[in-house]
């Protein structure tokens, strides 16, 4: 059953994803009518397929690959719905509907069979721990695609092409502002997931966790992210320069991401 | 009884732009603290059954359905200029050549064409939807369109079909999306920048007509501070006191000291034509606009240059987080959305066509579907009468039905009444000329 619910959310992703493009692109409300409830039915199949999958497992998080990927393609599912009830903006779906339903296509089609038999698992603290890092990667990526958006709009202003063909970018502060809350909501995301970790780590593993390769490299993410959160509010930075900022903190997220396969931690072996 | 006088014969009266000048406009535009004693009065006209008026700057237009049988003996339409004359105290002879008459199919047609803005002086503009609806209201309140019944009345469903047209022509096409005037070109700009424009400051530099035109469509998007400066200090007193209200804060900045504050300005429009600040000869230079950014602390900076010469150097576009228009740019913008406008509005009329001609065929329909309606429903009278009056006679003789029984005798009488007006209906609809039409 879990299957089929995450199945349905694939394909709901899938005609929201397509629905949006004339929604957004070609400025038609019919198209919206469609992409709107499409995309919130998915968030929904898809958060009943998850629940009902780690309720399965019998652990209450996200711990392989494709349930990790999964819960990341729920989170940009819901945070597409926010940017467009909040901002009146359906043009993130280009970018964030697909990327959702890619993430979930490989866990409903190709599901895991890893056998995780991890104490921690059960608790609570991993789980936030695992959810509020995942929070703030989605908040990474849609401030970088906010980014994007607004050097886009930019360029089009500056170039004074201004046919509606190209109506579909959002303005230029509204990008700004979604672009920097994305990243001042991923922050205490970040720092609280951090936190959480190391005080479990230190309690199970002990002081040999902090010379893990990923638990280095999330530290040197969360420094990079403030300073980034830091030079974008105190120097206005926008454009080309913020992409350069969000895309170089993005690699290391990727980098933190990759380090998985480097790390003893967090890849569930029994210590 | 013909159909057709049952139902009445749709007739449209009017002038617009293209067929009047202005003062002919003008004389026969009814006011709106008039409207309704004219629809009144219109819908009190001999002959007719039905009627809305609509009259705007650029149409004034009489929608009636009249009892006449012959739609085309023009008797109608020397009704509606008679209620002219009566009415506005207006010699026919001068309208008579002005007027255009328009009936079924065709008043039909033009009524969505009107609701839709395919018909207005600017193609796609909104407000011709709001004054068709109040229209609509003031008749609907006078009497002079019955709200009852979906064929009861022939103005109601049509005035709301016409709605719907619009509402999918707003909705299918971009015909009103995009700003065609110089002004409010100047403020979607704006928008495309600042998103709402709320708690925007704008800097009118210069005065102007443009300048004051683009400020104003800016206010009217939400802007809420407004500074000038001026050479003449007294002059930008004068403009600022012209265009404060309660909900815009006002205030002058000595020309001396334009570069010392222009920081606090979102949108800057410039039209002094005759600049003396910069070094080459513009009041805003490269450096002026990057020391400007900074001070803002790289947020956006809209200028819309309607100055001849530019006040602004072109350089200054270059400029990370400067947007600047000069007037050749808006009237570009403008131009391509008149271009894109006319090609909506080409899709906006086959939708049009379809629609209307969907309803004519409809309104062809319209007598036999409520012959039939009548016949069904004296007939559910005849069979709900018989099974009350036999469920008393058996109540009377201590012999009540059971539900299952009641329920047996319900379904039986309802179908032997179905199949008894069975060939009745089949008869109905194939007297139906239209519907033979289509048979065949």
């Amino acid at each position: 059953m879990t299957l089929l619910w995450l199945r349905v959310a694939v394909l709901l992703y899938g005609i929201a994803a397509l629905a949006v493009l004339p929604a957004a692109l070609y400025n038609r409300p019919r198209w919206r009518h469609i992409a709107m409830p499409a995309a919130l039915c998915a968030v929904f199949f898809h958060f009943v397929a998850l629940a009902e999958m780690l309720n399965a497992a019998h652990h209450a998080l996200p711990v392989d690959t494709h349930e990790t990927l999964s819960m990341l393609g729920l989170l940009l599912g819901a945070a597409f719905l926010v940017l467009a009830v909040r901002y009146r903006t359906v043009s993130f779906g280009i970018f964030l509907l697909p990327v959702a339903a890619l993430l979930t296509v490989v866990p409903a089609f190709r599901p895991g069979a890893e056998l995780l038999n991890y104490p921690l698992l059960h608790t609570g603290w991993l789980f936030l721990h695992v959810a509020l890092l995942l929070a703030a990667y989605a908040a990474l990526l849609i401030s970088l695609i906010a980014s994007v958006l607004y050097l886009v709009q930019e360029r089009r202003l500056k170039q004074k092409r201004t046919s509606q063909a190209r109506s579909w970018l959002p303005p230029l502060e509204t990008t700004d502002q979604i672009a920097l809350k994305a990243l001042l909501f991923g922050l205490p995301c970040m720092t609280a997931g951090l936190l959480i970790g190391s005080v479990v780590a230190l309690e199970t593993i002990g002081p040999r966790f902090f010379a893990d390769p990923k638990v280095l490299l999330s530290l040197a993410m969360w420094v990079v992210y403030i300073a980034m959160i830091f030079i974008r509010r105190h120097s206005g930075l926008r454009g080309r320069r913020a992409i350069y900022l969000s895309g170089f903190v993005f690699l290391i997220v990727l980098a933190v991401w990759a380090a998985n396969q480097l790390s003893v931690v967090h890849r569930f072996r029994a210590p | 009884m013909s159909d057709q006088t049952k139902l009445g014969t749709l007739l449209l009266v009017g002038v617009n732009h293209t067929t009047a000048p202005l003062d002919i406009r003008e004389r026969l535009a009814i006011p709106a603290a008039r409207l309704a004693d004219a629809t009144r009065s219109l819908a009190r006209q001999p002959g007719i059954r039905e009627a809305l008026i609509l009259s705007t700057c650029n149409r004034v237009e009489l929608l009636t359905v009249t009892e006449s049988v012959d739609s085309s003996d023009g008797a109608e339409a020397a009704t509606a200029l008679s209620f002219l004359e009566d009415f506005l105290n207006i010699p026919t002879a001068a309208v008579t050549p002005l007027l255009y008459t328009l009936r079924e199919r065709d008043a039909i047609r033009h009524l969505f064409r009107v609701a839709s803005s395919l018909d207005s002086m600017v193609v796609g503009e909104p407000q011709i939807l709001g004054q068709v609806k109040e229209s609509w209201n003031i008749a609907r309140e006078v009497g002079a369109i019955s709200s009852t019944g979906a064929f009861s009345s022939m103005l109601d469903p049509l005035l709301q079909r016409a709605f719907s047209v619009a509402k999918r022509v707003r909705t299918e096409t971009q015909i009103g999306s995009s700003s065609v005037s110089i002004a409010s070109v100047a403020a979607e700009l704006a928008r495309k920048i600042f998103g709402s424009l709320a708690n925007k400051t704008i800097l009118l530099v210069g005065a102007g007509k443009m300048s004051d035109l683009a400020a104003k469509h800016l206010i009217q998007q939400g802007a809420t501070t407004l500074l000038v400066s001026n050479r003449t200090e007294a002059r930008a007193e004068k403009i600022a006191d012209a265009l404060r209200t309660t909900a815009i804060t006002t205030g002058v900045i000595p020309f001396t000291q334009l570069h010392e504050q222009t920081h606090r300005a979102d949108i800057i429009i410039t039209s002094t034509g005759a600049a003396a600040l910069g070094p080459a000869g513009q009041i805003f230079s490269p450096d002026n606009a990057r020391a400007l950014v900074h001070r803002r602390k790289n947020r956006p900076v809209f200028f819309i240059d309607i100055a001849v010469p530019r006040d602004v150097n072109p350089a200054v576009n270059k400029l990370e987080g400067c947007f600047v228009y000069d007037i050749d740019d808006l009237q570009q913008v403008a131009q391509e959305n008149r271009s894109l406008r006319g090609r909506e509005a080409q899709t906006a009329e086959s939708i049009v066509q379809l629609e209307a001609e969907r309803y004519g065929e409809r309104l062809s329909h319209a007598p036999t579907a409520e012959a039939i309606k009548q016949l069904q429903s004296s007939a559910e009278a005849v069979r709900e009468a018989e099974l009350a009056r036999t469920a008393q006679r058996l109540a009377n003789l201590n012999a009540p039905l059971t539900p299952e029984q009641q329920s047996a005798i319900e379904q039986l009488t309802r179908s032997l009444t179905n199949k008894l007006l069975h060939p009745q209906i089949m008869t109905l609809r194939g007297a139906d000329p239209k519907r033979r039409g289509e048979d065949q």
